[in-house]
């Protein structure tokens, strides 16, 4: 399932400048999703001295896009991941989600982890009921149950509610960790390199349903892949970072694209914004 | 139905009943005949090569005109414990029918003033002096519990906290026992209020329960705060993007992921408070399987050496069952381990 | 008279004596001869006579009394076996413990009510030495009943410089002079003898010293009320062991000799490991030995509780020292484990009048323990005025004293008022035979009756300090 096949013959469109905006979104939304603006990040190596992972990243996503951005391992991508999440802060530059500037984590950013991170010690529904009960104070608990019931149903798994996360399979367990994710009631789903550690066919299992989900519940989504094929059959945008450090925001390429399966139809629209990485990444595939 | 027995049985150490089990409902059982002989003969076999060296070592060494006891004195010397243990019984009998009859000759007192009046006044036989220690060697170690895991989770979340408290452990880890004792006893002895003779609080009681707790409080406490310390991050950043606070992430991450290894430290905690305890009782002559040895080996009587020996294998046995019910309990708190049960 | 009958009369006198004499040793040979055969002995239960309690208006009915391993507890073990205490109504447990220091601590911090104590102890707590605490004692528990015993080491090198020690069958007393070179000899070494005595107000101690001094030999000096060990000037270093570790500390060389109750000295001539060398029936003919010693506290608020406590502890007394069978009856008491736990062979030696000074070597001792005959029971303020002059002698009371504070301090700690009372209540009762008490509390002792032969007028105790060549006036 490869488009790069496409790609290595000949540019589509000529270049444009960076960055632009997709024109697929729907236009109603004009505030400012999720903005990052110059951000850079850099560590303190106890031998190497500072090293600079990230410099002057800027990206804009919007509201119901679905975005990923691949590059090598260690380029700085879960970094970047992290400052959206709010679980780390930049050295420089800010990242503003809804125009106010990320401080701290919160569940209206959901993150699913590479790890499924469940707590082994409660149950599958356990751990959901966990993110529920933390967002949803004010609910009644049977609406809260009802709530964590449902969203197991939708990522299928009805049947395993009181299993332990040692009793059930790798997959089962990134889907708990979807579904976890998904009763948080966000605005902007973070996948941190969410199918990496499993296997080829529930890889594309789960990557449809993600999409699914993506289409059905008009989610946003911020994800983080080294796997080139899932960036361009999961997303609208792709956005390639070169590598660190001193990583910094190669060329974006927009997809749009829509899977018979799921979408309203067939078209491929796709724009590129430097011609010239594409055949670096043609190379390296 | 079966394998949940089977599972249960594991967990609790009790390792031997499961292949006679499956034999007796037909699974497996050329298999599992061949397992439980394994299980069973080889341990036996050693037991039965000890006995015999220590029977033929014993007749050897001489002291005082009689040879060391071995295993046939020793379990000689284990019936005459019974038989004292047996006739005391009796006398408890009797004094229950003497004291019947006191009530009935003294209907207007209550049972509780006649009980006063008239207690039953034998010295504590053996199965009360283990019954003495284990109450000793619970209290210290429920002390030393409350004290540790509450400071073990202080110094595995607070790094800062760790570097004030750490120099406290590692001088005060290594101390003695029979270090602790004297200053125990003096300030106990000054501070405590005079007890009246037969109090339950004694105050060789409670000496003897400090210098447990001080000497066990810290495998508990290391381990808590390794534990508490070696959380996941990943779990750290589930409840960070949950906005748990500091409540929620203490007690519903950070605790529960430490469990395993708070019981961990325990269980090593009870083992030295066992150890500890028995020297404790020798000096503080709190009435339990110490004082026992200790006026056993004041005794200079032909079969003291015997009478000993038998407290030794006891002291032994107790240590291992209580050792095997912490790790039970270890294992019932840790997920997962039910499946990796040996 | 004519010289032929009066030689008559001096042969038949002889021949009789030698009658006697024979008879005497072939009866005691015949005792010696059968042995004791020692049954088990089963702990009872004795039932308190609850309407006594009423009666007598006992204060404190259930009590708790401690003892030390040592042979000489049994009034106390006998009063409560044979339910002397429970006629009286009293609920008594009988807790051992581990040492003297501890007996005292718990007295006087009330987990025990009373205890088997040393006659200097409540005596040495009342005036200040090592800690105060004001104590009593109503009733002495018995007289003599101590040894001392060397190492089988230093038993040759005392054999080498008093060759008659050699002889089998040789008379004791055995004189300390013949310690006096070694102890110099060592002492000059860096490597001093040393001796164990259990308590520092403990009577061995005094013993000890006073067979030492008797043989030209400085056991050292205390200095004042709190120093425990007391080793100025000292010749021989003496110092604090229990009893029931004294056999093997002697056998580890950790000690050269001890002086102790029994049975520890029969234990070390069992074992092979000591050699004893006198009896305290040698140093003070029917010296006093221990007590039952309380807190003042407790007598001033159970008074009849303590009069019930005195009549049960005379007619234990007077039990033992009844007949031949009630002392095999009481060295199977102490053989069970809950009390002594030794060898009933062993604890029997002594206990039935013989005392065995070496493998081979034993002798009539009849009165190696006195728990009743000559009042022994009969706590005499004239014990406690010498039990004084020794503390005085040795450097524990520091500065002079005069005659009336002697007096005054014995009287107050010894007290025969309360065993009087107990004496009259027994006799109405008519449970013991009347005996005579002793008319004077403090009367003089006879010269003959010390190894030293240096009498004692308790009534002038600074004149008998100044007839001491070792010691502080």
């Amino acid at each position: 399932m490869s488009f790069l096949s496409l790609f290595t013959a000949a540019p589509l469109a000529p270049p444009q400048p960076a960055p632009a905006a997709s024109t697929s979104a729907a236009p109603e939304n004009r505030m400012k999703f999720l903005e990052i603006i110059n951000v850079s990040k850099h560590f303190n190596h106890p031998t190497k001295g500072k090293i600079e992972v990230l410099s002057n990243i800027s990206l804009s996503i919007k509201k119901g896009e679905f975005i990923t951005v691949i590059g090598h391992s260690g380029c700085g991508k879960s970094t970047l991941l992290n400052m959206v999440a709010g679980l780390d802060l930049p050295s420089s530059g800010s990242v503003c989600f809804k125009e106010k500037e990320i401080m701290k984590p919160a569940p209206e950013r959901a993150v699913v982890f590479q790890n499924h991170s469940l707590l082994p010690w409660r149950t599958v529904i356990g751990n959901v009921m966990l993110a529920v009960n933390a967002v949803f104070k004010d609910k009644t608990k049977k609406e809260r149950v009802e709530r964590a019931e449902h969203w197991l149903t939708v990522v299928g798994l009805k049947d395993h509610l009181h299993k332990f996360p040692h009793e059930i399979s790798g997959g089962q367990r990134q889907r708990t960790g979807l579904a976890r994710a998904l009763a948080m009631g966000p605005e902007l789903m973070l996948f941190d390199e969410p199918f990496g550690a499993l296997d080829e066919l529930t890889r594309s299992q789960l990557q449809d349903e993600s999409l699914r989900l993506h289409f059905e519940e008009h989610l946003s989504v911020f994800m983080v892949t080294h796997s080139v094929d899932e960036a361009i059959y999961m997303s609208d945008k792709v956005v390639m970072m070169n590598n660190g450090p001193n990583a910094s925001i190669g060329k974006i390429l927009e997809i749009d694209c829509r899977n018979t399966k799921f979408g309203k139809g067939v078209s491929l629209r796709i724009r590129l914004i430097d011609p010239s990485r594409i055949r670096a990444i043609g190379k390296d595939a | 139905m079966l394998n949940k027995i089977i599972l249960y049985l594991n967990v609790l150490g009790l390792t031997w009943f499961v292949p006679p089990l499956k034999m007796v409902c037909g699974q497996d059982v050329a298999y599992e005949a061949k397992r439980f002989v394994r299980m069973i003969g080889l341990p036996l076999i050693a037991v039965v090569i000890f006995l015999f060296l220590w029977h033929v070592i014993a007749g050897q060494v001489k002291i005082k005109g009689q040879t060391l006891p071995g295993p046939v004195e020793v379990t000689a010397a284990a019936g005459k414990m019974y038989r004292d243990y047996q006739a005391s019984q009796e006398n408890y009998v009797t004094y229950q029918a003497d004291f019947a009859k006191a009530q009935t000759e003294y209907p207007q007192m209550s049972e509780t003033e006649l009980r006063e009046l008239m207690p039953y006044t034998a010295a504590p036989t053996y199965l009360d002096q283990i019954w003495t220690s284990l109450k000793t060697v619970f209290t210290g170690f429920v002390i030393a519990s409350l004290i540790a895991i509450p400071l073990g989770i202080l110094c595995g979340m607070s790094a800062a906290a760790f570097e004030m408290i750490n120099p406290f452990i590692q001088v005060f880890r290594p101390v003695s026992p029979l270090a602790w004792l004297p200053i125990v006893a003096i300030i106990v002895g000054a501070t405590m209020a005079d007890v009246p003779a037969n109090s339950f609080w004694a105050k060789s009681y409670v000496v003897a329960a400090v210098v447990v707790t001080l000497c066990s409080l810290w495998a508990t406490l290391i381990n808590t705060a390794n534990g508490v310390a070696q959380v996941d991050k990943d779990y750290l950043n589930v409840a960070k993007v949950l906005n748990l606070g500091w409540f929620g992430t203490v007690f519903k991450v950070v605790l529960p992921s430490a469990l395993p290894q708070i019981f961990n430290g325990m269980r090593l905690s009870i083992g030295v408070g066992w150890m500890v305890l028995i020297a404790a009782e020798m000096l503080s002559q709190n009435p339990g399987l110490g004082k026992f040895v200790w006026d056993m080996y004041q005794s200079s009587s032909d079969d003291t050496l015997a009478y000993i020996m038998v407290a030794v294998l006891t002291i032994g046995i107790i240590g291992f069952v209580l050792d095997r019910i912490m790790i039970a309990l270890q294992r019932m708190v840790s997920p997962g381990a039910m499946l990796n049960v040996r | 008279m004519s010289t032929a009958s009066l030689r008559l009369r001096h042969l038949i006198a002889g021949l009789a004596l030698m009658c006697g004499a024979t008879s005497a040793s072939a009866a005691a040979s015949e005792t010696a001869a059968a042995p004791v055969v020692f049954k088990e002995y089963v702990l009872a239960s004795p039932k308190p006579n609850l309407a006594k309690i009423k009666a007598n208006k006992i204060e404190k009915p259930v009590l708790k009394f401690g003892i030390i391993k040592l042979t000489d507890c049994v009034p106390i073990v006998v009063a409560r076996e044979l339910g002397f205490f429970a006629e009286e109504g009293l609920s008594v447990s009988i807790e051992v413990q581990a040492n003297w220091k501890l007996i005292v601590e718990n007295t006087v911090a009330g987990s025990l009510d009373g205890a088997h104590m040393l006659a200097g102890q409540p005596i040495g707590a009342t005036i200040g030495y090592l800690g105060q605490a004001d104590m009593i004692t109503p009733l002495s528990m018995d007289l003599n009943g101590n040894a001392a015993t060397v190492s089988t080491k230093l038993w040759a090198q005392m054999q080498e410089r008093e060759p008659r020690l050699k002889e089998p069958g040789h008379a004791h007393p055995i004189s300390a002079a013949s310690l006096l070179p070694i102890a110099k000899e060592r002492a000059a070494g860096g490597n001093p003898l040393r001796f164990a005595m259990v308590f520092p107000v403990s009577c061995h101690n005094y013993e000890l010293r006073y067979w030492l001094a008797a043989g030209g030999v400085n056991p050292g000096f205390y200095e004042g009320y709190n120093d425990p060990v007391g080793k100025r000037d000292a010749d021989v270093l003496l110092s604090v062991t229990p009893p029931p570790q004294m056999v093997q500390t002697l056998t580890q060389n950790t000690i050269d000799g001890y002086c102790v109750g029994e049975p520890w000295n029969q234990q070390a001539v069992k074992d092979g490991v000591g050699v004893p060398v006198f009896t305290d029936y040698y140093i003070w003919k029917n010296n006093p030995e221990k007590v039952f010693g309380m807190t003042k506290l407790f007598a001033d608020s159970n008074p009849n509780t303590v009069v019930a406590i005195t009549k049960a502890l005379i007619r234990a007394g007077h039990w033992l020292d009844e007949n031949r069978d009630n002392r095999v009856k009481a060295v199977e008491m102490l053989a069970n484990k809950a009390y002594i736990g030794a060898n009933p062979d062993v604890l029997g030696a002594s206990m039935l009048g013989t005392f065995e000074f070496q493998k081979g070597d034993k002798r009539d001792l009849p009165d190696f323990n006195v728990f009743y005959r000559y009042n022994a029971t009969y706590p005499l303020p004239g014990h406690a005025v010498w039990y004084l002059t020794q503390m005085r002698r040795w450097g524990q009371i520091p500065g002079n004293k005069s005659d009336s504070w002697y007096h005054e301090t014995a009287t107050k700690i010894y007290r025969p008022d309360i065993y009087r009372a107990a004496y009259a209540k027994l006799q109405e009762e008519k449970l013991i035979p009347e005996a005579t008490l002793p008319a004077d509390d403090l009367p003089a002792f006879a010269g003959e009756d010390f190894i030293d032969k240096i009498a004692f007028d308790s009534k002038k105790p600074n004149d008998y300090l100044k007839l001491f060549p070792i010691g502080l006036k």
